[in-house]
């Protein structure tokens, strides 16, 4: 059966109920979801769980999968630990029995699970964490995909960004001080190299430091014409603070992480022209998804508008990863992992999905669905994400 | 750069001192402190930013309910997490204490919600520059507020009655009772000042760091280191442990390297106690034969 | 009892297995079996020694990143790099011990809290060898089935050790520290010492569960040992109960479980969290086996007579050392000694003979300064001027515990009874003094050392008799009303068979018949040969009867001294003792 193409996107939330209750009535299909949704990252959790939960909220409504059974969200909090992660991802596959699992933001949490994955034979799809060995991460056959950036993909995008459109070549790297930070600092240098540049000052900051004027200072002092930001929001306004501070005019391209979490509002008119890669903007104007995920943001969450969104690309990366997942269950025709496993590399339906349009989205050589050609630049401008123009 | 690194340093260090005077204040009169007090500078700048910034009090009502509510909290942590122990062999207190920073925590990211927020301020919208250095009014101004602070705790101490009472329960508690001194309703003032000044420190620091259920944590960690080096029993060795703590981190950050920041930071904090084993200015207690 | 309970932890340990394939069932069992590593270990710091660390996610990152690198790197055998994990914790441990216990309480808490944050940033900053925030990948590890037996047996063996250590003369001297430094430094401990090797074991059991972590997980980063970490473990251990043997295992089961109970709860899973603590906190202020199991506590007296000898079975006292003969120079030479605290003068020009046998009283009223002098002699305050000389050794300034060990026993005026420990393991303490053994033999509970274990005993019992304690040798010591823990004292101090015995004012609080009773032992002890004694004493009765010599002191100088007889009639100490000339 092609759901993909039955689907009616715009469904109205109304019609949920009425559809709902035949797929109720059938075994649910379990779809687990560990992230950390306390602590300091707890807003990605939030997010990738309210992507999956439209998501999910739209396939029930539509008859579920395997021809009438519900999809359902178990929810667990990792806490950004990795331990804590390898004791839920067990938890999940053989307490809950869960078909497939999403990951959150934390690259250490998703690297120690990569072994679970596999030793259970359990489909794990990444919503956010891009640490870039997640994916390539040697085993065959490979349990581990991912809707979300790629650190290789997105340093070569920024790379080319900078030295393409911007025509810079002194960079100077602002890297926050974990393994995102560290698989980007690898990722930067190797797609700098290709244009035989090298980076004049690499500096770090921790999670929560309040100033970053030191590093900044450095950097200027190194040098750079332009600064390579690594950080999540509120780390992204202190530097985007700390640069006014210090009075220093520098264009700022930034990986993705400045998207989640009120960056416009913690930094004010501030962040006017940082340009930052996204998978997906839920400012301007939005296809048929774009539309529909907005609107039941807006009826279940209380969003107000796009600039609400606390982390979109978690939301987006979640929605059209629970799509591909439900395909493959009904490609598969089973929830056994394996079988969706393979389903899932050998994906036949065209899926018209908020980020792109997904055809054959995973090989086994490839694991990760989107890549830099799937990435955007948008650039902040009055509190709004602006796209730039490709290219 | 040596300019801005000192102001930083001495802006954060200031707030160091202020929440690290709230560990001398409970130690003092209890032996007992809050290991949670993080969390208090966390209640400080989530209760000054619902009323002011989300309900759009004016900001002296909302500083004044705000203080209110630091004092109460504090109260509260002492009756619900001390004082069933106070004085107990086992040290029950530390995990109860523990206990409420985690509910504490959690309850503001349900109420509050995960992802910070602003906490717009005059003082921190257009940068001071000097020459190549630069700062936010804000930064001034916060080691100012602490340091005034801090004196205006060593004057309530020494120069009014209910001061030098609490002072009589910090040096026997036993005696002070006898005294008729209240020692249950002393601790918990303590606990209450104690609080709140770490409050009032979030408050100041809510306009530069954002407001965040998680924002207290290393704050309340680092304050806990300077309370130490200072010494637990002396407020001067606090108040200038605290603003040498923040000078050395922004120092180390700028010359040296973020990374080796929290390395020589703590490494110094083993060296000085090696040295001096009741801290810098603290004195040893006396040996009881 | 206890015993039922540990069989049914073994066999239920040993049947999960076979009763479940699944592994998140397994895993938790080995999440368990970790923390019980752990927390045993950091019970023989915290729950022995009574000093508390918040830096063990160090130790066990060192553990986890010893035996991944020796594994990875260097490709040795699991074995192999388990044991180097084991040994980086241990070495660093004692390194860190010796710089960190000087330092107790809050202190002592931020100074571990402080290596533990270092660690953590090292792992971080440390990229070419740690892998930096990425951590290190591709640990060879076994099958959880596999990996269960590995962690279920290393637990089994590191409460087994903790067992063996209590139950030791190293576990008893570690208690004594814990209960009163300055009796057990009495008695020839030193408190420094055994703390660092308390932590030093605490960190190679924290070393071992990091290695077998990494095992276990085949992947490590420094997110599993954060300040979070060193909490949980504190937290389990005061949990399940501080100083119990079983406490570990009860805290860890409950702490690894109990969030997995609370997984579904979403939101409010971490306040509920904190809200059960907060309760349990309450509930349970002994922890799970203190609500379980609690303490004994005296009521009956009956149990000790049977295991012990009856109070006459030894018939009168053994004799103690045999008294060194040292020519016709004084036992105890104290000479012009001086020291003033803040300006003010206790004692000054102070001089002193004791001779090996006999006993010579110090009296004087209030505030003249007897007891410093006996804190001078035992080392607890440095003298500001003279000589004090112990069988022809100058001792002055030396630490108590080394005074001790040279011969020198004391008691002290509020009577220092070790409360975690039974009467006669109390006494144990002083029998063994200094001499504990070998360490390896005391945690393996070796033939040998168990076969000292039963002399000790037996030693301390037959004193014990002799003193009228023997029947209640099994009670804790905390049972025993004020004048019995004088006695207990007494008792402690002989065991150590000192040459001198000083005797801080032990008729303080003794009815007229206890006073009675110890007028006579005191003169048996002189009469059988037992050691000189300084005896400090108000009581001017038992003084007169039966002290051999009496120097009097009064504002800190001695003022009289010669048989009693010729002090009671000295006009100097009429005056001090009524305050105007006769």
């Amino acid at each position: 059966m092609r759901r993909s193409a039955s689907l009616l996107v715009s469904l109205s939330l109304l019609c949920f109920s009425a559809v709902g209750a035949e797929a109720q009535s059938k075994e649910p299909v379990k779809i687990g979801l560990t992230a950390a949704v306390s602590g300091g990252s707890a807003a990605s959790g939030e997010a990738i769980k309210r992507g999956l939960e439209i998501a999910i909220a739209e396939i029930n409504a539509n008859g579920g999968v395997l021809n009438g059974r519900p999809l359902q969200l178990v929810v667990r909090d990792d806490e950004g630990q990795p331990a804590k992660g390898v004791t839920i991802a067990r938890e999940l596959v053989e307490r809950e029995k869960v078909t497939a699992v999403f990951g959150g933001l934390h690259t250490p949490v998703a690297l120690a699970q990569v072994a679970v994955w596999h030793e259970l034979k359990t489909p794990y799809m990444g919503a956010w964490a891009a640490g870039t060995n997640i994916t390539r991460n040697g085993q065959s056959p490979n349990y581990v995909f991912r809707v979300s950036a790629n650190d290789d993909d997105a340093d070569k995008f920024l790379t080319r960004y900078a030295t393409d459109v911007l025509r810079k070549g002194k960079p100077g790297l602002l890297l926050e001080n974990t393994s995102w930070g560290q698989s980007n600092e690898t990722g930067l240098t190797k797609w700098l190299g290709e244009k035989g540049l090298k980076a004049v000052g690499v500096e770090k900051f921790n999670w929560g430091d309040p100033d970053m004027s030191p590093q900044l200072l450095r950097l200027k002092s190194a040098g750079a014409d332009h600064v390579v930001l690594v950080a999540n929001a509120p780390e992204g306004a202190q530097v985007v603070k700390s640069r006014a501070k210090i009075g220093w005019e520098i264009p700022m391209v930034s990986h993705w992480g400045i998207s989640g979490g009120r960056f416009a509002e913690l930094t004010g008119e501030l962040s006017d022209g940082v340009a930052f890669l996204q998978t997906y903007s839920f400012f301007g104007k939005q296809n048929e998804r774009g539309e529909y995920v907005l609107k039941a943001l807006k009826d279940k969450y209380g969003v107000k508008g796009p600039e609400d969104v606390i982390a979109p690309v978690g939301t987006a990366n979640a929605y059209d990863g629970l799509h591909l997942v439900a395909l493959a269950i009904d490609q598969a025709g089973s929830t056994e992992g394996a079988k969706v496993r393979d389903a899932l590399e050998s994906l036949k339906a065209e899926y018209k999905g908020l980020i792109k349009t997904y055809r054959r989205p995973f090989t086994a050589a490839q694991h990760d669905a989107l890549t830099d050609t799937d990435y955007i630049m948008v650039v902040w401008r009055a509190g709004k994400i602006v796209p730039l123009a490709a290219k | 750069m040596l300019v801005q690194l000192l102001v930083t340093g001495l802006a954060l260090g200031s707030m160091y001192g202020l929440v690290a005077l709230g560990y001398h204040i409970t130690w003092a009169t209890s032996r007992t402190m809050n290991f949670s007090q993080g969390h208090a500078v966390m209640v400080g700048a989530v209760v000054a930013w619902t009323l002011v910034v989300a309900l759009g009090w004016p900001l002296p009502a909302g500083l004044l309910v705000t203080l209110a509510a630091l004092a109460g909290f504090g109260a509260l942590i002492e009756r619900v997490a001390v004082r069933p122990f106070f004085r107990s062999a086992s040290p029950a207190w530390l995990l109860s204490t523990i206990a409420c920073g985690i509910i504490a925590e959690n309850v503001a990211q349900l109420l509050f919600g995960k992802d910070a927020r602003a906490f717009p301020s005059s003082l921190t919208q257009r940068p001071i520059l000097v020459g190549g250095a630069g700062f936010y009014p804000q930064e001034l101004l916060i080691p100012v507020v602490g340091l005034a602070l801090m004196a205006l705790v060593q004057l309530f101490y020494h120069r009014t009655p209910y001061g030098r009472q609490l002072k009589a329960v910090a040096w026997n508690a036993e005696a002070a009772g006898l005294m008729g001194i209240n020692v249950p309703r002393a601790v918990m003032a303590a606990y209450a000042l104690s609080t709140l000044l770490a409050g009032v420190a979030g408050v100041l620091l809510a306009p530069l760091l954002n407001v965040a259920p998680t924002m207290g944590t290393i704050i309340g960690l680092k304050a806990f280191a300077v309370a130490i080096i200072g010494g637990l029993g002396s407020a001067p060795g606090i108040v200038l442990a605290g603003l040498g703590y923040g000078v050395l981190e922004a120092v180390v950050a700028g010359y040296v390297s973020t990374g080796a920041r929290e390395i020589v930071g703590f490494a110094l904090v083993i060296a000085v106690l090696v040295a001096r084993p009741w801290g810098l200015l603290g004195e040893p207690p006396a040996r009881r034969v | 009892m206890a015993r039922l309970g540990w069989a049914a932890v073994a066999v239920a340990a040993l049947a999960l297995p076979a009763l479940t394939g699944n592994t998140y069932y397994l895993y938790l069992a080995c999440s368990i079996g970790l923390l019980t590593i752990v927390t045993a270990g950091l019970n023989v710091l915290a729950g022995f020694t009574g000093q508390i660390s918040l830096g063990h996610a160090g130790f066990y990152a060192l553990g986890a990143y010893g035996a991944a690198l020796a594994a990875t790197r260097l490709g040795w055998p699991l074995w192999a790099a388990g044991a180097a994990g084991v040994l980086v914790a241990a070495l660093v441990g004692a390194a860190v011990a010796a710089a960190a216990l000087r330092v107790s309480g809050p202190y002592l808490a931020m100074v571990t809290i402080a290596f533990g944050i270092i660690v953590e940033h090292v792992l971080v900053e440390w990229v070419s060898v740690t892998g930096g925030p990425g951590g290190i990948f591709n640990i060879p590890k076994l099958p959880v089935g596999r990996t269960y037996w590995l962690i279920a047996a290393a637990a089994a063996l590191a409460l087994w050790l903790t067992a063996n250590l209590r139950a030791s003369a190293w576990g008893r001297a570690l208690l004594a520290v814990k209960s009163s430094e300055v009796a057990a430094e009495s008695l020839g401990l030193s408190a420094y010492f055994l703390r660092i090797v308390a932590f030093t074991i605490s960190a190679a059991f924290a070393g071992l569960a990091g290695g077998l972590f990494a095992l276990l997980n085949g992947y490590i980063s420094p997110d599993s040992f954060t300040l979070q970490t060193s909490i949980v473990f504190l937290l389990a251990l005061l949990f399940g109960g501080l100083g119990r043997l079983a406490g570990p295992l009860a805290g860890s089961v409950a702490l690894t479980l109990l969030p997995e109970f609370l997984t579904g709860l979403a939101d409010y899973r971490l306040i509920l969290y904190g809200s059960l603590l907060l309760v349990s906190i309450y509930g349970l202020p002994a922890g799970v086996v203190g609500a379980l199991a609690p303490r004994a506590r005296p009521r009956r007296s009956a149990d000790g007579a049977a295991n012990g000898p009856g109070p006459d079975a030894a018939g009168g006292p053994r004799p103690t050392a045999a008294p060194a003969v040292i020519g016709s120079a004084p036992l105890l030479g104290v000479e012009r000694l001086g020291v003033s605290f803040g300006g003010v003068v206790a004692l000054a020009e102070v001089t002193l003979a004791v001779p090996s046998h006999g006993i010579t009283a110090v009296i004087g009223p209030n505030g003249a300064g007897k007891t410093t002098l006996l804190n001078l002699i035992t080392g607890y305050y440095r003298p500001g001027a003279g000589q004090i000389r112990f069988a022809g050794e100058s001792i002055a300034g030396r630490p108590p515990y080394a005074v001790a060990r040279l011969g020198v026993a004391r008691t002290f005026q509020t009577a220092q009874a070790f409360d975690d420990l039974t009467v006669v393991e109390n006494v144990m303490v002083g029998v063994a003094g200094a001499r504990l053994g070998g360490l390896a033999g005391a945690l393996l509970g070796m033939p040998g050392a168990r076969r000292r274990e039963r002399e000790m005993r037996g030693v301390a019992l037959t004193l014990l008799a002799t003193l009228g304690l023997g029947a209640r040798a099994l009670e804790p010591a905390t049972a025993l009303p004020a004048g019995l823990q004088r006695w207990l004292e007494i008792a402690r101090a002989l065991a150590t068979r000192p040459r001198l015995l000083l005797l801080d004012e032990p008729a303080a609080g003794l009815s007229p018949a206890e006073i009675e009773e110890l007028d006579r032992r005191l003169t048996a002890l002189r009469e059988q040969g037992g050691p000189a004694i300084v005896l400090v004493e108000h009581h001017m009765e038992l003084v007169m009867a039966v002290s051999d010599r009496v120097s009097v002191l009064d504002y800190g100088r001695v003022i009289a001294a010669g048989s009693p007889g010729a002090v009671r009639a000295n006009p100097a100490v009429i005056e001090a003792y009524l305050g105007a000339p006769a």
